[in-house]
């Protein structure tokens, strides 16, 4: 490898000095820290595997796709799959009540780990700690079906939790699951409590990385707890709930797929399809992979502008960024 | 013991194999020297041919092919597994499977199995002779250009859902059985507001489904129709016009009067999201009323509930008439399934592979797949095919059994109903004969097959036409929407989403498939 690379660095040394500098700079570096790139290497390999070669498939968005002619063998049709999209009513409201649940979702589900987090950094009894960390842990490891059983149980307007205690309160009943003015806040709800618990971890290992001087001296000057939470602990978490931030920003538009789909019912269409279930019902339920994959583009498109803003803002705001 | 009752059977099997003429043995033979096709069949998302089967091991010794299967369980759902099998380009002799006509279709056109109308004609006398007796069903499953690119399995019977009652219920309250619409009305509110099963509150459901789907079927009382097929929303013929039921007048009155229903309690509140064992839940519970199920599985909760529901009497009515005075049972059985088998371009013999399938169709070969192996586990008696007890009374269903055997797959032949009514318990026969009686079935749309460009403008427009369809229906049934005030824009709505031009193709489609 070496040689060769030298060789030809040899043979093109009068046109390309600077190249020739810059490949002997490369060897040095590969020599000293070629345990770091086998570190990294399972992670480029399953992103070239997963993520880049997959995108090969990505022209079938603009072909009329067949399964058995395949890739090479279906014609193209240019922008006709995304011409019938944006033509489609459906395909816009599926694109607004994306993002509308995906923004409720973020103001309503963002903060709520990073105040858990705080929360459980303020008890002190050890026991009560861990049983209520698992019990906030427990549902993210329940399958989604699980979990899309138990709202539907825990809503029905007959034998449900919710409109019993609403019975007893003298309040009229209702059947949450097919009001569409109802979906979100079912929806967003229960996957606060779903997941904020997990993604309370990450937090609460940010603030393990607080250095304990600071609340030293702090309490030396007399600091409440309150101040301290305000004035120390928080803005030491604050990158990591910016870069936790951006991150959701850029998976805004994958609002959970699979649990809306078990939770909607044609009647709350209207507020709860949103462009994967959009895709889903389209192309693969018709076998239509090449509108889908037209679809799932234009997800990913927006993601991307989505990310790219949040980052800029977050460089200008708080100089903290991804890139 | 009854393992050795069965291999005595086995081995008597082979004795009176030896001891027959061996014209008889060579009459299915399709090729001098055995044969070996690879057959790719992963079916009913959890089940893959089995060398092993009894079924497979007979037809072997009498037709001289054996199949071997290719297909994996590695994923549980067979589209998948067909859809990978053809993406891989590498293709088996033989594919099959449920709910592959489509695909079949499909692909066939593109080239990738053998249109089978030629070798029918010339090799398959016995599968000639059953689709000349039903020209019909060869329309149903050809292809575009007028081939049959699979042989399809062919089920057997006409009766599938029936309306149900609580008999019990209609004694104590003191009603009869309802005859008509506003019959069904008063006995829906009866159940409602008479505490049927006496437990102090108003907790019945009068109308409940597993499907909510079958909700919508109700409409037919109104005259309106919810689907012409087996599949759900789906269009219907009338005088050879393709229609669908969701933009007539009919299902207007129809959707108004179960609006006006739900509102008043007689349809399960819950009836959208309450799910597949709302049925089980609502009966042993003593909760629920009526329903519109299936004659077998329905009937059969009269035993299994036996001893937790007192009294319970849950059977079969005739359909009551329209407010015209129309008794229609609109789901009947499909006579000609999407599943079957095909024989791919990659196979070097598709003469003998398709002299293999005419096997299936022959009376020796049909028995086979209905009953499993004659003296292991049939019997003829009287010239009937009926199965040993051991069968009968197995832990597992029949049909399960069959499963296990290789028997009852949707393999291409023709299913025999006799198979299934020696287990279908008597209430269900009861029913059936009823049905039977009233003649109140009426012919299902079997669907068309699409040309590339028909297939291009229905795949554009149908689903969101349905999407739209389905969400109006249930705010209106819901009453968060009137669906008098709606009518007009319903249906203006419709035209500028392409209705008009998917009913165009399909008629089409129909014309072409089924006028010549």
């Amino acid at each position: 490898m070496t040689e060769t690379v030298s060789q030809q660095g040899v043979r093109d040394a009068p046109t390309t000095g600077k190249f020739e500098a810059r490949v002997r700079w490369l060897v040095r570096h590969f020599r000293k820290e070629w345990q770091i790139y086998v570190l990294m290497a399972p992670m480029i390999i399953w992103f070239l595997l997963f993520l880049y070669k997959p995108m090969y498939g990505l022209q079938i968005a603009f072909k009329d796709f067949s399964i058995f002619r395949g890739i090479e063998g279906s014609p193209w049709i240019g922008l006709e799959h995304f011409q019938t999209l944006l033509g489609n009513d459906q395909f816009f409201r599926a694109v607004g009540n994306t993002f509308i649940i995906a923004f409720l979702s973020l103001a309503f589900a963002f903060p709520v780990p990073i105040i858990l987090a705080l929360m459980f950094n303020e008890i002190h009894h050890r026991i009560f700690k861990k049983m209520a960390q698992t019990i906030v842990y427990l549902p993210h490891f329940i399958s989604v079906v699980i979990i899309a059983g138990i709202v539907i149980n825990m809503f029905s307007p007959s034998t449900g939790v919710v409109n019993n205690v609403m019975g007893m309160l003298g309040l009229e009943q209702v059947y949450f699951l097919v009001q569409p003015e109802w979906f979100r806040p079912i929806f967003i709800g229960s996957n606060i409590w779903k997941e904020a618990g997990f993604e309370s971890i990450i937090y609460l290992a940010a603030i393990a990385g607080v250095s304990p001087t600071l609340y030293e001296s702090a309490r030396v000057d007399g600091a409440t707890r309150w101040q301290m939470m305000w004035r120390i602990t928080l803005p030491s978490i604050f990158p990591t709930i910016v870069i936790m931030f951006i991150i959701r920003v850029g998976n805004l538009v994958d609002v959970g797929f699979e649990y809306i789909l078990l939770l909607y019912q044609p009647a709350t269409y209207q507020t709860g399809d949103v462009i994967n279930t959009f895709i889903y019902r389209q192309g693969l339920q018709g076998a239509q992979y090449d509108m889908a994959a037209a679809a799932g583009l234009f997800n990913a498109v927006v993601a991307l502008v989505l990310v790219t803003a949040a980052n800029a803002l977050s460089r200008r705001v708080s100089r903290t960024s991804l890139w | 013991m009854r393992m050795l009752r069965v291999s005595l059977a086995a081995l008597m099997a082979a004795g009176i194999g030896l001891a027959a003429p061996a014209y008889a043995e060579d009459e299915y033979r399709v090729v001098d020297d055995p044969l070996t096709l690879d057959i790719h069949f992963h079916f009913r998302d959890r089940l893959v041919y089995n060398n092993d089967w009894p079924v497979e091991k007979r037809a072997a010794e009498l037709t001289g092919v054996q199949l071997n299967n290719v297909a994996s369980l590695a994923t549980t759902n067979s589209q998948e597994a067909f859809n990978l099998m053809i993406v891989s380009g590498d293709l088996p002799d033989i594919v099959a499977g449920n709910r592959l006509k489509d695909s079949f279709n499909q692909y066939g056109l593109e080239g990738a199995f053998v249109p089978l109308n030629d070798l029918i004609e010339e090799h398959a006398p016995n599968i000639k002779a059953f689709f000349d007796e039903r020209p019909q069903l060869r329309s149903a499953i050809s292809a575009a250009d007028g081939n049959m690119y699979f042989i399809p399995y062919v089920p057997d019977g006409k009766y599938g859902r029936a309306y149900f009652i609580r008999y019990d219920w209609l004694d104590k309250l003191g009603l009869d059985v309802p005859q008509n619409v506003d019959e069904v009305y008063e006995v829906l509110t009866a159940f409602r507001t008479q505490d049927p099963n006496g437990n102090g509150k108003q907790d019945e459901v009068p109308y409940f489904a597993r499907q909510w789907e079958e909700l919508i079927r109700l409409v037919t009382l109104w005259d309106a129709r919810s689907s012409g097929s087996d599949t759900y929303h789906d269009f219907y013929v009338e005088d050879d016009q393709i229609r669908h039921g969701y933009v007539e007048e009919s299902y207007r009155e129809g959707i108004k009067n179960l609006a006006q229903w739900y509102a008043e309690g007689l349809i399960d509140a819950e009836i959208f999201t309450r799910g597949p064992r709302s049925r089980e839940h609502l009966l042993s519970n003593n909760l629920g009323g009526m329903t519109h199920d299936w004659f077998a599985s329905t009937s059969s909760y009269n035993v299994s509930l036996a001893d937790t529901v007192e009294g319970l009497s849950f059977r079969a009515f005739a359909p009551p008439a329209s407010v015209e005075g129309r008794r229609l049972a609109e789901h009947r059985r499909i006579p000609v399934r999407p599943d079957g088998w095909a024989i791919t371009i990659a196979n070097e013999n598709p003469v003998e592979t398709i002299k293999y399938f005419d096997f299936w169709f022959t009376e020796m070969g049909s028995r086979l797949s209905n009953f499993g192996v004659e003296g292991v586990h049939y019997d003829i008696i009287d010239g009937v095919p009926i199965y040993k007890p051991e069968i009968l009374d197995g832990s597992a269903p029949v049909n399960a059994q069959m499963w296990e055997i290789g028997a009852q797959i949707p393999r291409g032949f023709p299913q025999d109903y006799g198979y299934e009514i020696q287990w279908t318990n008597e209430i269900a026969l009861e029913g059936i004969d009823l049905y039977e009686q009233g003649d109140y079935l009426t012919d299902i749309f079997l669907g068309v097959a699409f040309s590339e460009d028909e297939q291009r403008v229905y795949d554009k427009r149908w689903s969101s036409i349905m999407t739209y369809m389905l969400e109006m229906q249930q705010a209106w049934i819901l009453g968060s929407r009137d669906v008098e005030a709606d009518w007009d824009d319903y249906l203006g709505q419709l035209d500028r989403m392409g209705f008009n031009e998917v009913v165009e193709v399909m008629q089409a489609a129909y014309d072409r498939q089924y006028q010549n």
